[in-house]
């Protein structure tokens, strides 16, 4: 809501200056965004005629003008306007001048043609962006006279972004009760005159929709000379509230919705034929608008009706073939109330955003249609003459808002605040808010005015209150209160320790959107019971993720894209499935590529592989303090052999691998890329650490080494190995793994170094050499492997 | 002695005189034939010269193992300045250090950190939060929508909704998370954070509300920052206010920067959560984490949270 200060000042004038004033506005809750000047800074531009005019002789373009500024002689100037011309009222800058951007006026030249000053249009004097030609002052602006006087330009534009509960700031006269109350003064309200009536004409009005709109004024107003210009007073408060003028009869409604915030609408009399009906609309109706779009209704759109058509959408926008035009004589005056939530919602459906509209669904004073109505007539009839007939007023008491009745109480006022408010002021507040006030010794009794739709409990009004205090003027307190210790679980494993054990592993964190292309899932063949946004932003954020991966590896490929060529990150985050129900789980997900360490003058440079991020895997689980069980896995994403799922006693925790090589090229990835991705719920239990007497007896190490064929794995000797050393078994080492033609094709040699130690004895070499004895012969039998023990 | 250069030339010298056949043991074995008054002065005098002497290559042992060891430690001296072994080096997002800091702030306080689903439904993200359907406060938030009508939440506030349904006053919670909002451009990304703040109890007052933001903002940018509360409109809360720092702009100016929003539980929403508000009181308060990230960190551009420039991440160390 723009609105000039000027204007707010000729409704309440509190003794501050132009920054207080908006400082109030703003600690009000009526946040000002911006403050313009009016106009921009410039002097010495006066009212001009232009008295006579010839086409320059060496420029097509070009005009001379005679321009009257009420001095003895006319002044020569050149303007290439395409609207000069003899008779046209228009600014002038004057020689000396200084327009806005400092620009200086001087006598010139142009083409041989002296000129001694510019005629102007607004976008000069900077008060529009209308460029179309000099700005046409009306013919009886008094010539010579100052521009910034004649149009008072040294006001400034306030911008005020409304929250959606205050519908009554839409216009001046809310704005104003709110200023006049916090300063403590009262607003000089305008009082319409009654223009008498000089006709009885009139129209019926049926109200078939008497729920949605309650209240339905009209009055018929003959023989109006709607081609006279609207005073200049008022074409610069409505486009100081960003409104252009239009012709009067337009001119004279907005200008009533600015000043009280009832929103009209004239008719052209002679397009109605017989009565108005108020009703909704019937399903795949039709309405052309007057911006000339076409509308395809719903039996949710109340409609302004006559007996054969369609006039209006109510409250949104009239019809085309009804509208008021310059020429139209005989008019119809409407001035209604309209349910908000009947208008709630439908100019987003129909994407017509009117001012009308914005009022009616935020809610519009349901006892102010007379007062407009009145208001409106006067203003016409000022402008363009006109005969008038009575009002017509069709209404259903029923339907319209009750007068809230509210009890305030002492007690509550200071349990929710916090303070104590002094009474009086209490009553003050409340009573300069327009609302009726019976004080009580521990209550006030509030009938809420019509305007506020904002208030109808207790603690609307304890917001008024405060707000007319002063948030700033408010104590700050301590929170006092019974104080809790938070429940800490031990064996819960937290998600900031989980991301902290990753940075340690060296795995930096990203932060990759939750929405992926369908694309990219395709990509990763993770569009299986995935499920996309009804009204995503662009096709990039369309579909909910199923897997960290794809966003992972985008972001890896953006940062080989830039120069890093060793990476390491994680995320966690939820993935989102929908089979019969929605489900979100959260998941980390950990990728690697590049070299193993940082390069450095005393490490081999190593690619880093599976068992990398396999080992960095193993550490992060390691506090949980469980066994996990990797298998080979059959994942379309990663590399067939080289891939796992990790499970913990039988259930999926996730997976590990090599990302498919295939998917990598398809995304311009040349290198290995690693990844594990599991449920952050399966991995965050551990358990209490439980103390156990430290063995005193010294540990003994024995070697095994074998041949194993393809399909043995180190999982199966593993296995075999606890089998039968049980808990003697304290730590086993692959030191060594083999392949070469001289152990034959598809075989490996491995080699184990096996830690044994009792809790109560040493070990001697007899019984360490038997029970070696024996996981040799169970190995070698079971897996028909060739083994050594030492 | 002087002149022993190693410890062999030294065992030389030993072996010489008390070896079996050396100097001082052979004068040892001759006592026998002395006359026996003069023997015990003699032993005397010969043990003491050979204590003399074994205390002399004692010694110079002990020099000769310190030159020993000197040279050495010389040999292995390395250059310090080279670089180490080391992992790749790594850091959380600086959106979740700064979660995690909001957290940890109100932790002190004795908030518990709840967490809710980022897939909600029109209850929990407007309905119990008294928004009515079709009501222009929603438009304040462009939501995205899914076929069956569910929504990504639009704000961490149906939190509140599902904490109050699972716990007794005294409430006091800190809901971090990700949200949704179909909008982008230079100030707005489609995904972003809040952290949500309720407390419910018998003395829950807005004055103790200012009281807690105003020590949330001084602590967590660790200065004596001005802030003022203004009224402002949530659905959800009613009085409601919006917090402005007073923050220093680059050009030197100081103005008032918005940080959060904020308010007394509206009555509605407590009887949503099983709350009566006869009885009990609230606040409320959510912020938007990049925003204070930005802020204490001098990001200039919000949408580089979402980059993940590996560059940029490891600024935040």
């Amino acid at each position: 809501m723009k609105i000039s200060e000027k204007w707010l000042r000729e409704w309440v004038n509190p003794s501050v200056s132009s920054d207080e004033l908006v400082e109030q506005l703003t600690m009000l809750g009526l946040e000002v965004d911006d403050v313009l000047p009016a106009a921009g800074e410039f002097t010495e531009v006066v009212v001009a005629k232009i008295v006579a005019l010839e086409k320059h002789p060496d420029a097509d373009k070009l005009n001379v003008c005679q321009v009257d500024i009420g001095c003895e002689e006319n002044l020569q100037i050149v303007c290439g306007a395409p609207n000069a011309r003899v008779g046209l009222v228009a600014p002038l800058a004057k020689i000396g001048a200084v327009l806005p951007g400092n620009f200086k006026i001087k006598k010139s030249k142009l083409r041989g043609m002296e000129s001694f000053g510019m005629l102007c249009s607004n976008v000069e004097l900077g008060l529009s962006d209308d460029h179309s030609g000099l700005l046409e002052l009306p013919n009886n602006a008094p010539i010579g006279k100052d521009i910034r006087e004649y149009f008072q330009l040294d006001d400034n534009i306030i911008d005020i972004d409304l929250t959606p509960n205050r519908a009554d700031c839409f216009s001046l006269k809310g704005i104003a009760i709110d200023v006049a109350c916090l300063n403590d003064l009262k607003i000089k309200s305008v009082e319409p005159k009654e223009v008498e009536i000089s006709h009885n004409e009139h129209i019926e009005v049926k109200l078939s929709a008497d729920k949605q709109c309650p209240r339905y004024l009209c009055r018929v107003i003959n023989n109006i000379d709607n081609t006279k210009e609207t005073p200049i007073w008022m074409q610069e408060k409505l486009r100081r509230s960003g409104i252009r003028s239009i012709h009067p009869v337009v001119d004279v409604t907005n200008y009533v919705m600015l000043e009280f915030g009832q929103p009209m609408h004239g008719f052209d009399k002679t397009t109605i034929k017989g009565a108005i009906n108020v009703k909704m609309a019937k399903k795949d109706d039709k309405i052309t608008l007057l911006d000339g779009k076409e509308i395809t209704l719903n039996d949710s759109f109340l409609m302004i009706a006559d007996e054969i058509n369609y006039l209006a959408i109510a409250g949104i926008m009239g019809g085309e073939n009804s509208g008021v035009t310059e020429s139209t004589k005989n008019i119809v005056l409407e001035s209604a109330y309209f349910d908000p939530a009947t208008i709630m919602g439908k100019s987003r459906d129909i994407g017509v955003h009117t001012e009308s509209a914005l009022r009616f669904e935020r809610g519009v004073d349901s006892q102010l249609q007379t007062q407009a109505m009145h208001r409106a007539t006067e203003l016409i009839i000022d402008i363009c003459g006109g005969e008038v007939g009575p009002i017509n007023e069709a209404k259903e008491e029923k339907y319209l808002p009750k007068q809230k009745n509210i009890t305030l109480s002492k007690e509550k006022l200071k349990r929710v605040l916090g303070f104590e408010v002094p009474s009086q002021q209490v009553t003050d507040i409340l009573t300069g808010l327009s609302m009726q006030v019976e004080t009580q010794e521990n209550t006030w009794q509030i009938k809420a005015p019509s305007s506020r739709f904002d208030i109808a409990i207790e603690e609307d009004l304890i917001e008024e209150v405060v707000r007319m205090v002063g948030y700033d003027k408010m104590p700050s307190e301590n929170l006092v209160g019974q104080s809790v210790i938070i429940q800490l679980p031990e064996e819960h494993i937290s998600h900031n320790n989980i991301k902290n054990q990753l940075c340690n592993l060296g795995y930096l964190e990203a932060i990759n959107y939750s929405f992926v292309s369908e694309k990219l899932l395709n990509e990763f063949n993770m569009q299986e019971d995935s499920f996309a946004l009804k009204n995503p932003l662009t096709e990039e954020f369309s579909i909910m993720r199923t897997s960290l991966l794809p966003g992972m590896m985008q972001t890896l490929n953006y940062n080989l894209r830039r120069q890093h060529d060793s990476i390491k990150m994680f995320e966690t985050g939820n993935v989102f499935h929908k089979k019969t129900r929605v489900t979100e789980d959260d998941k980390i997900i950990a990728i690697c590529t590049g070299i193993r360490n940082t390069e450095h003058w005393g490490m081999e440079k190593e690619k880093l592989d599976f068992f990398d991020c396999k080992g960095d895997l193993e550490k992060l689980l390691d506090s949980s303090k469980m066994n996990y069980d990797f298998t080979l896995s059959e994942y379309d994403f990663l590399h067939p052999g080289r891939q796992a799922q990790v499970c913990l006693k039988g259930e999926l925790v996730g997976w590990i691998g090599q990302v498919h090589p295939e998917i990598c090229r398809r995304m311009g990835i040349k290198k290995e890329v690693y990844a594990f991705e599991l449920f952050m719920k399966k991995i965050q239990n551990s358990s209490l650490p439980s103390y156990e007497t430290i063995s005193k007896y010294p540990s003994v190490r024995r070697d095994l080494a074998m041949v194993i064929d393809a399909e043995v794995s180190y999982q199966n000797i593993a296995n075999l190995i606890y089998n039968e050393l049980g808990e003697n078994l304290v730590d086993t080492i692959v030191f060594d793994e083999y392949k070469g033609d001289s152990i034959g094709k598809d075989k490996r040699s491995l080699a184990v170094g096996l830690v044994l130690q009792q809790k109560n004895a040493t070990f001697e070499d007899k019984d360490v050499d038997k029970l070696i004895a024996k996981v040799v012969s169970s190995i070698s039998e079971k897996l028909s492997i060739e083994i050594r023990g030492n | 002695m002087k002149n022993a250069i190693d410890n062999k030339v030294l065992e030389d010298i030993r072996v010489a005189y008390l070896g079996k056949k050396g100097t001082i043991t052979s004068q040892l074995k001759l006592l026998g034939t002395l006359p026996a008054n003069e023997r015990k002065e003699a032993g005397i005098e010969i043990n003491k010269a050979k204590g003399k002497l074994q205390q002399k290559i004692q010694e110079k042992r002990q020099i000769l193992q310190a030159q020993e060891l000197e040279k050495k430690l010389q040999l292995e001296s390395i250059d310090i300045t080279m670089p180490g072994r080391k992992n790749h080096g790594a850091n959380i997002h600086p959106v979740t250090r700064t979660m995690q800091r909001i957290v940890t702030l109100f932790a002190g306080l004795g908030f518990e950190e709840k967490m809710g689903p980022e897939i909600e439904d029109d209850y929990h993200n407007f309905e119990a939060l008294n928004f009515p359907s079709h009501h222009p406060a929603r438009t304040m938030h462009d939501t995205f929508w899914f076929d069956d009508g569910h929504l990504l939440r639009t704000h961490t506030s149906p939190v509140q909704i599902r904490a109050m349904k699972n716990m007794n006053p005294p409430i006091k919670i800190i809901a971090p998370g990700r949200v949704y909002r179909s909008d982008s451009d230079q100030t707005h990304t489609p995904m972003f954070h809040q952290v949500e703040g309720l407390v419910v109890g018998e003395s829950v007052t807005f004055a103790s509300l200012k009281g807690v933001l105003n020590q949330f903002v001084n602590a967590f940018f660790e200065k004596d920052l001005k802030i003022r509360l203004r009224p402002s409109y949530f659905p959800f809360t009613e009085p409601s206010a919006e917090v402005d720092v007073e923050w220093k702009k680059e050009d030197g100016t100081t103005g008032w920067l918005e940080v959060l929003g904020c308010g007394m539980v509206h009555p509605n929403v407590l009887k949503s959560g099983g709350i009566d508000p006869e009885k009990y009181t609230g606040f409320a308060f959510g912020l938007g984490v990049e925003r204070f990230a930005m802020l204490r960190y001098g990001v200039k551009d919000l949408r580089q949270f979402f980059e993940n420039d590996i560059t940029f991440l490891k600024q935040f160390k």
